[in-house]
């Protein structure tokens, strides 16, 4: 099942705003300023996702998952290279490392990644005029193929896949990272639908 | 619903199991709201670390209870848990959600670090409340603090350790050291004492954060008055804290310069004292255990560095002063060589002219004699005869040796030039010319080529064959044998297999150990079975004047072996003997082979 070209850019939109509500929520939370670029979004097969995203990302990740439910459910995943997640924390907590991620550091991750998480999917739940529920956000990590497979293995009806290549932008420093939503066929095509009935009301 | 059909979840008395371990014994904080965030429930956890009751807080507003939620911006995190949405809150960006106090009595946060998850509670879909979970991680921040303040500090000490190797001044790294160091302990001044070994006073060469009015008073400092600096009587760290209150007699200077608090600690290396350091602040504070190994790590990192780098300036000023001496030393040779030059010199012009000048009178003293004889020694009385033929006799010698004297000079004085010389062709001279009837002289041909002045040669074998023949016991006649053999390296051994002689030799000159891989040697030997020479004596006849024997049964001056060493050296070679008393002598010369 493809997306349209139309639907990709509508989709993108979508995801900007929930992107500014984010960058606004971080910004507050931290001091800093923070800003969110514009993202590139992309939908794709699931098995398509991991390859993908160990081209662009070596070795180990620092994965933040959040389960969303509703009439469209799935899960959501922001992803970050070692490197990006050590800057991100050195950044927000002005704290030196020892060069890896401590108990702390991971907590702030998981914060960051609850908070872009959040405002992305709390944005597909009142535009879309639909109600999600989401699950306490983990942190894992581990190699790309690792961290897909264990959230897929759980549930085999998620299939498809909207990868969201973000890019955090703070103190004059760029942090790289991606944010993956998979969903099963149904939950696509109902996000597919919603995004059109919001589309049309925009319209109007 | 009948209670076989019912989850256990379902089931009311296990809920009410799940609802009191969470109130009684979950090992964090349980709260939860209605909508209007009003508490519902207080868990025992909650209790014990907020020291307030569940009856005491049930049906107040969250935000009442703990106002600086409001101030601190958080209450958003509650209303939107209201909308569906589970926050994720860490202690690395807030520190704490509730402001309760720390679990144990410790001065490192004032409150209680916590993580916290706060989310909603539905119910038939939608949300009905807000819960909130606390966990204290104020443990695990604290030993993440105490790791990083380890790391910091190995950070320092592996910077100090890596330049102070680096460097062969360590007095230059000193100052960046200090402040890096000084900054960590959050201290807000630093000396550095250097001793000087010329009056064993410590002098103050870093200084940070003291006035320059104070900087002078603390300038310099007698031994006797370092006892703070932990370089006088027991050496080792000083530490003093709330300083400007006490009354202690060695605390007089870090005093008068408003210290509160102090780490001192003085540089050894082994026995040697290099000065001593001292880090200080005028804010009263406690010094920590890990501060002072801190401080004392370091001590030791520079007193090393300052030993190596005293070792080195001192192996330099040594091997300076050698090069002087040596250069001193080759002025002084040179110049004694060159008096020495000049005194052997005039010593043989002397010897020469002497010899020279004597001649005309001895010719005249032999002359006269003679013809006193011949024309007069008919009418002599046999005593007179006698005494006449001592005169003659007398003149003689007299003659010989100013003769033999001036051969001596010659040899050393005048220029000669190498060339290539058949020593048999100069053999078969020698022995035409010496006409020795009665020996049996018997030569080995072919005797071979050498690097040599034919003169002088011939005069060498001459003086080394009328010793051969003059030298033989008394009634028999002389036998003598001359041969050569190569020689090309050091322990030339003889090949000859007649050798009855003893391994006592002395050799002159130019020994052939000394000489090259590629030059070769020539060995002429002339061997007699004449009376000998005693091992002492054999040093002793190269000498000019000596002789092997001791009374006058044997002619001779004395100068004939003298003169064969001048001859021999000057050509470049050497020449020894071997001998054996009572049986024989083998005299040789070496000579370089062209």
């Amino acid at each position: 099942m493809e997306i349209t070209s139309e639907q990709r850019d509508t989709l993108t939109e979508l995801i900007n705003i929930g992107y500014a509500r984010a960058a606004g929520a971080l910004s507050d939370l931290t001091g800093h300023r923070i800003s969110l670029a514009v993202p590139e979004v992309n939908a794709y097969k699931i098995d398509q996702i991991a390859p993908l995203l160990q081209n662009v990302i070596a070795g180990e990740v620092a994965s933040v998952n959040q389960i969303f439910g509703g009439p469209i459910s799935g899960n959501a995943i922001l992803l970050l290279d070692k490197a990006a997640a050590l800057l991100l924390n050195r950044l927000l907590t002005d704290r030196p490392d020892a060069g890896a991620l401590d108990d702390a550091g991971r907590e702030v991750i998981t914060e960051v990644g609850n908070i872009v998480l959040n405002a992305c999917l709390g944005v597909f739940g009142n535009l879309l005029q639909v109600q999600v529920s989401f699950t306490v956000p983990s942190l894992q990590i581990d190699e790309v193929q690792q961290v897909i497979e264990s959230v897929t293995v759980r549930d085999h009806e998620l299939r498809y896949a909207l990868m969201i290549h973000t890019r955090f932008h703070l103190r004059t420093s760029d942090v790289s990272g991606y944010l993956v939503i998979i969903l099963g066929v149904t939950s696509l095509e109902r996000l597919l639908q919603e995004l059109q009935k919001w589309e049309d009301r925009e319209l109007n | 619903m009948t209670p076989s059909s019912c989850s256990p979840r379902q089931q009311p008395g296990f809920t009410r199991a799940l609802l009191n371990w969470m109130e009684n014994l979950a090992p964090y904080g349980v709260i939860t709201l209605n909508k209007d965030f009003e508490i519902q429930t207080w868990n025992g956890w909650m209790e014990k670390h907020a020291g307030l009751l569940a009856d005491e807080v049930t049906g107040k507003n969250l935000f009442t209870l703990y106002p600086s939620l409001i101030e601190r911006r958080l209450s958003g995190l509650f209303s939107r848990a209201l909308a569906g949405e589970v926050s994720f809150f860490s202690t690395a960006l807030h520190g704490y959600l509730l402001p309760l106090p720390p679990a144990s009595s410790d001065a490192s946060f004032e409150f209680m670090q916590q993580t916290a998850r706060i989310g909603p509670l539905i119910d038939g879909g939608a949300p009905v409340g807000i819960i909130i979970l606390i966990e204290d991680v104020t443990q695990r921040e604290r030993q993440a603090a105490t790791l990083r303040q380890q790391h910091e500090r190995d950070k320092i000490l592996s910077w100090a350790l890596g330049h102070l190797l680096k460097t062969d001044n360590p007095r230059r790294v000193t100052r960046d050291l200090f402040l890096k160091v000084a900054e960590y302990l959050e201290f807000d001044a630093y000396l550095l004492y250097l001793l000087e070994s010329s009056d064993n006073k410590l002098r103050l060469h870093e200084c940070g954060g003291v006035s320059p009015e104070l900087r002078q008073e603390i300038e310099c400092i007698p031994p006797q008055n370092s006892g703070w600096l932990g370089s006088w009587g027991q050496r080792g760290p000083v530490v003093g804290t709330d300083v400007l209150k006490s009354t202690d007699q060695l605390m007089e200077s870090p005093r008068r310069l408003g210290f509160e608090a102090f780490i001192s600690h003085p540089l050894m290396a082994g026995d040697d004292c290099f000065g001593a350091v001292c880090f200080a602040t005028r804010l009263a504070r406690p010094v920590l255990a890990s501060e002072v190994e801190l401080i004392t790590t370091l001590s030791q990192y520079l007193a090393v560095a300052l030993s190596r780098s005293k070792a080195h300036i001192e192996l330099k000023e040594a091997r300076d002063k050698l090069n002087e001496h040596a250069q001193e030393l080759e002025k002084t040779v040179a110049e004694r060589t060159r008096t020495l030059r000049e005194s052997i010199a005039e010593l043989e012009t002397f010897s020469y002219t002497v010899a020279h000048d004597l001649r005309a009178p001895i010719r005249a003293l032999s002359g006269y004699t003679e013809v006193l004889v011949e024309d007069y020694g008919a009418g002599f009385s046999p005593e007179a005869r006698k005494i006449v033929g001592k005169l003659s006799k007398s003149a003689k010698r007299l003659d010989d040796l100013t003769r033999d004297l001036l051969a001596f000079s010659k040899v050393s004085r005048e220029e000669i030039k190498l060339e290539e010389v058949s020593t048999d062709d100069v053999v078969a001279e020698v022995l035409r010319i010496s006409d020795h009837r009665e020996a049996n002289i018997s030569v080995r041909y072919p005797l071979g080529y050498v690097l040599a002045n034919p003169t002088l040669l011939e005069q060498c074998l001459m003086n080394l064959v009328d010793n051969a023949v003059k030298f033989v016991k008394p009634g028999s006649r002389a036998s003598v044998r001359i041969w050569s053999e190569i020689a090309s390296s050091a322990s030339f051994h003889s090949a000859s297999d007649s050798a009855p002689f003893t391994r006592s030799h002395y050799a002159l000159g130019h020994s052939s150990e000394s000489a090259t891989g590629n030059q070769k040697f020539v060995r002429i030997f002339v061997e007699d079975e004449g009376i000998g020479i005693s091992p002492e004596a054999q040093r002793r006849i190269f000498g000019i004047f000596e002789r092997g024997v001791i009374t006058n049964e044997y002619d001779g001056t004395g100068i004939g072996l003298a003169i064969v060493t001048r001859a021999v050296e000057r050509m470049g070679g050497s020449c020894g003997v071997e001998s054996t008393p009572g049986v024989g002598s083998r005299f040789w010369i070496e000579l370089k082979k062209p």
